[in-house]
């Protein structure tokens, strides 16, 4: 009897794994049905945020505010390329149990989530002339579609994989690296639709939405954040090409979605030159704005400036969070935003009808925002230090709670001073116009959770200097950030308390949780320096 | 300085570098052409603020948090040569986050020249005092806790080249008023630790959780702040204030000529 189990068990063994073992191999790969169910499956991340709302909450319940102290490393992946002055800003993917991870310099992997382990890496050969590309040599992710991945790179180049084998299928060229132009961001996959933004917003550029169809690579339409002479727009600039042509106006963080609006919620970044502003007067829309375009087509359908006229590189390339809310006793569709300017704001993401805008920083730079929905400035930089042109926050995303109803983010408290000066506008150079002093005496960050109906802080947790960690929340009541000083930790969305922390012995910098689960095991993967860290109970 | 006059500057020095540069190759990797012409530091501030700034600092005081040294002191090192920073910007330095650059050499040059007009003033007529008391004192007053020539204390900082990278009166006002401005890595702060010990130190590092000290003992130790049942900033400076009846101007001098002596 024993001998015949014996045979009998790996037969036995090879049926119940054959079906699986097709399923991986044949695997047809997500849909952008499959996305739009984002969280539905919680072995998957499929996109950026894990659905197209852009809130990375988890329904995931395995690790809770009563386990999480026993959070212990499972695996960590060393991907050997290290990010001059930046971070480690990826969100893998994952689908079928393998992570899709890009790093920085364009780099690219496909790792075992069990283990850690690489089963094909990627390197783009750079050329050794970048110009936006040099000085943040950043990846904040891949797209996925089928069996496809995209990935932007720092020549400005839109690249289409095989995610079996690492094998480029096709790439596109976005605009002339040269000139200052980069790509950085996570494309935003919809239905037969892949969309990326552009960075370089310190040089001659001009900034876009590209949509592009993932099977033929063609261009299917283009968005330009700053009008050209004579459309709708220009009236906020002068009536000069030459400055229309490069208005800077950057797309470098991604977007959201939202299906039932075929709407995409994009921000956009600062006017160029950054600080010196005698040649732009005016609004320069829609730099330092959100807009909301139609997914078909890429036409506008509204827009909002947080930031009318920047002179302190406050780029509003935040991810756009929706959520279906209460709204003074009405249900209401929002968007929100954390934004660099030092204010949490709320709009109706059907109209873009203004809502609320309360600083969740010190900022002394504006208090309030009128009733016209612009910010009221009372401080220039004249009358001493406003935010630092890291901002009150930045790119790295915040979370929305759902119930508590709470948007948590890292803030930023920073005092600069800006002495403006005119650039040489040479083509292929920042063009910042400008030098500022901080005073790194007065810095540090903070974790802040904001009630969305009113934006007044809930509760915080401090740290030691101005962070660049982003935030995600998991349904067990958790919030996961990291800080500056390198500490990856978990919160109580409710009180935030402090429930536990590890030292991941970098900075984190630009990235933000993710999580999933695989075989009953609840994973939260961090980037950090340059590793990927993966924990488990 | 702005970069358009940047760019006028660059067009009048390129005839001018490019008939040095011909004249003698050889020479002008290892001497600053432009080291005589003021205008190179200013067309190299251009440089600075749009290429270098960004992790450098504005200032070029350099950004701790990311590793990017204070440039201003980079004179002060004693293998810091024209030649040798020059090289530094060209290559990069391996394995750091300081990339190599591609600039033409009359801008790598000007960069150069604008790192010299930016660095720290030290203390460059001699400084009249009595060398030989002055090491006496140093021994008796300063050395328990600063090095020079690789002997003494470690709380303070290495004082072995300090007059080269700070003038004289600074240096006496230091003496006298050692808490009005302390370096990074020096701030003092008190402890309290679960076990009622108290303990007095310079911070090195923090983060939300934890605290790294050198304690005045001069032992490195590590605290969780949730085991302090103190943690006290707004402390004086470790190092004590010398009055007049304590060093006197003379006294101060001796010391200062020591220090210039053992450069």
């Amino acid at each position: 009897m024993k001998q015949i189990l014996i045979r009998v068990l790996p037969i036995i063994a090879g049926l119940v794994s054959w079906p699986t073992f097709i399923q991986a191999q044949d695997a047809d790969g997500p849909t952008f049905e499959d996305i739009l169910r984002g969280f539905e499956d919680p072995s998957r991340w499929l996109t950026y945020s894990g659905d197209y709302s852009g809130r990375r909450h988890s329904p995931l319940t395995q690790i809770t505010t009563d386990n999480v102290d026993q959070l212990r490393p499972a695996w960590t992946f060393q991907t050997g390329t290290t990010t001059r002055g930046r971070g480690f800003e990826t969100t893998p993917l994952l689908d079928d149990g393998v992570l899709y991870v890009t790093g920085s310099n364009n780099y690219a992997w496909a790792i075992d989530a069990r283990t850690g382990r690489s089963f094909w890496q990627y390197r783009r050969n750079l050329p050794g002339d970048l110009t936006y590309g040099a000085s943040a040599p950043v990846n904040r992710g891949f797209g996925m579609l089928g069996n496809q991945l995209f990935m932007v790179t720092l020549d400005a180049h839109l690249m289409s994989f095989d995610r079996r084998t690492g094998e480029v299928i096709w790439e596109r060229e976005l605009a002339d690296y040269q000139v200052g132009y980069s790509s950085t961001m996570a494309p935003l996959v919809l239905d037969n639709k892949v969309i990326v933004g552009i960075s370089g917003g310190e040089y001659q550029t001009r900034g876009f939405i590209d949509a592009f169809d993932p099977v033929s690579g063609e261009r299917i339409w283009r968005f330009n954040t700053i009008p050209g002479p004579g459309e709708a727009g220009s009236e906020t600039w002068p009536a000069d090409p030459a400055i229309l042509a490069a208005g800077g106006g950057g797309t470098w963080m991604n977007g959201s979605y939202d299906a039932d609006l075929n709407l995409i919620y994009w921000g956009i970044g600062n006017p160029n030159p950054d600080y010196y502003d005698e040649n732009r007067p005016g609004d320069n829309l829609y730099t330092d704005s959100i807009v909301a375009l139609d997914a078909n087509t890429g036409d506008i359908r509204w827009h909002y400036q947080f930031t009318p006229h920047d002179v302190h590189d406050w780029d509003s390339n935040h991810m756009p969070v929706l959520a279906n809310i209460e709204w003074q006793g009405e249900p209401r569709r929002v968007v929100m935003v954390g934004n660099r300017n030092g204010f949490f704001y709320v709009l109706d993401r059907v109209t873009g009808e203004f809502l609320l805008g309360k600083p969740f920083t010190a900022t002394s730079w504006a208090r309030e925002i009128g009733a016209d929905g612009r910010p009221i400035v009372v401080n220039d930089g004249s009358l001493g230090c406003v935010p630092d042109p890291w901002g009150s926050t930045n790119f790295y995303p915040p979370t929305f709670f759902p119930g508590l109803d709470l948007f948590i983010l890292t803030a930023r408290e920073t005092c600069a001073t800006y002495v403006p000066e005119e650039p040489a506008n040479t083509r292929g150079q920042a063009n910042f116009g400008g030098t500022v002093f901080i005073d790194s005496e007065q810095g540090y960050g903070a974790l802040r959770a904001l009630d969305v109906h009113s934006g007044e802080l809930e509760w915080e947790f401090t740290y030691p200097s101005p962070s660049f960690g982003g935030v995600m929340s998991t349904a067990s009541g958790l919030v996961f950030a990291g800080d500056h000083e390198g500490n990856f930790m978990a919160f109580s969305a409710e009180t935030g308390e402090n429930l536990w922390h590890y030292q991941t012995g970098s900075r984190i910098w630009g990235a933000a949780a993710t999580t999933y689960m695989l075989d009953g095991v609840q994973y939260v993967l961090i980037p950090s320096g340059t590793t990927l860290m993966a924990f488990a109970l | 300085m702005n970069s358009a006059r940047y760019l006028k500057y660059r067009r009048q020095l390129i005839p001018l570098i490019f008939i040095l540069l011909s004249a003698n190759s050889a020479f002008s990797q290892t001497v600053n052409p432009l080291a005589a012409d003021p205008r190179a530091a200013r067309a190299g501030g251009g440089i600075f603020r749009a290429q270098c700034a960004s992790c450098h600092g504005a200032d070029a005081k350099g950004i701790e948090t990311i590793d990017a040294p204070d440039l201003t002191m980079i004179w002060t090192r004693a293998e810091s040569t024209d030649q040798v920073v020059f090289q530094m910007i060209r290559n990069g330095i391996p394995g750091s986050i300081m990339p190599p650059h591609s600039f033409p050499d009359p801008e790598i040059w000007m960069l150069v020249s604008y790192l010299h007009s930016v660095a720290v003033t030290g203390t460059s007529k001699q400084i009249v005092g009595n060398p030989t008391r002055g090491s006496e004192l140093f021994q008796s007053s300063c050395l328990l806790c600063h090095r020079v020539d690789g002997s003494g204390g470690s709380l303070g900082p290495d004082l072995s080249a300090i007059t080269a990278r700070r003038a004289q009166a600074a240096l006496t006002d230091s003496i006298r008023n050692p808490s009005v401005n302390i370096a990074r890595r020096y701030k003092p702060v008190s402890l309290l630790t679960d076990d009622n010990e108290r303990v007095r130190g310079a911070i090195k590092s923090e983060d939300a959780f934890s605290i790294q000290v050198m304690d005045s003992n001069q032992v490195l130790r590590g605290f969780s702040k949730s085991a302090l049942r103190e943690l006290s900033r707004d402390e004086p400076s470790l190092m004590p204030s010398f009055s007049e009846s304590q060093l006197s101007e003379t006294d101060i001098n001796d010391i200062l000529s020591y220090l210039q002596s053992v450069r």
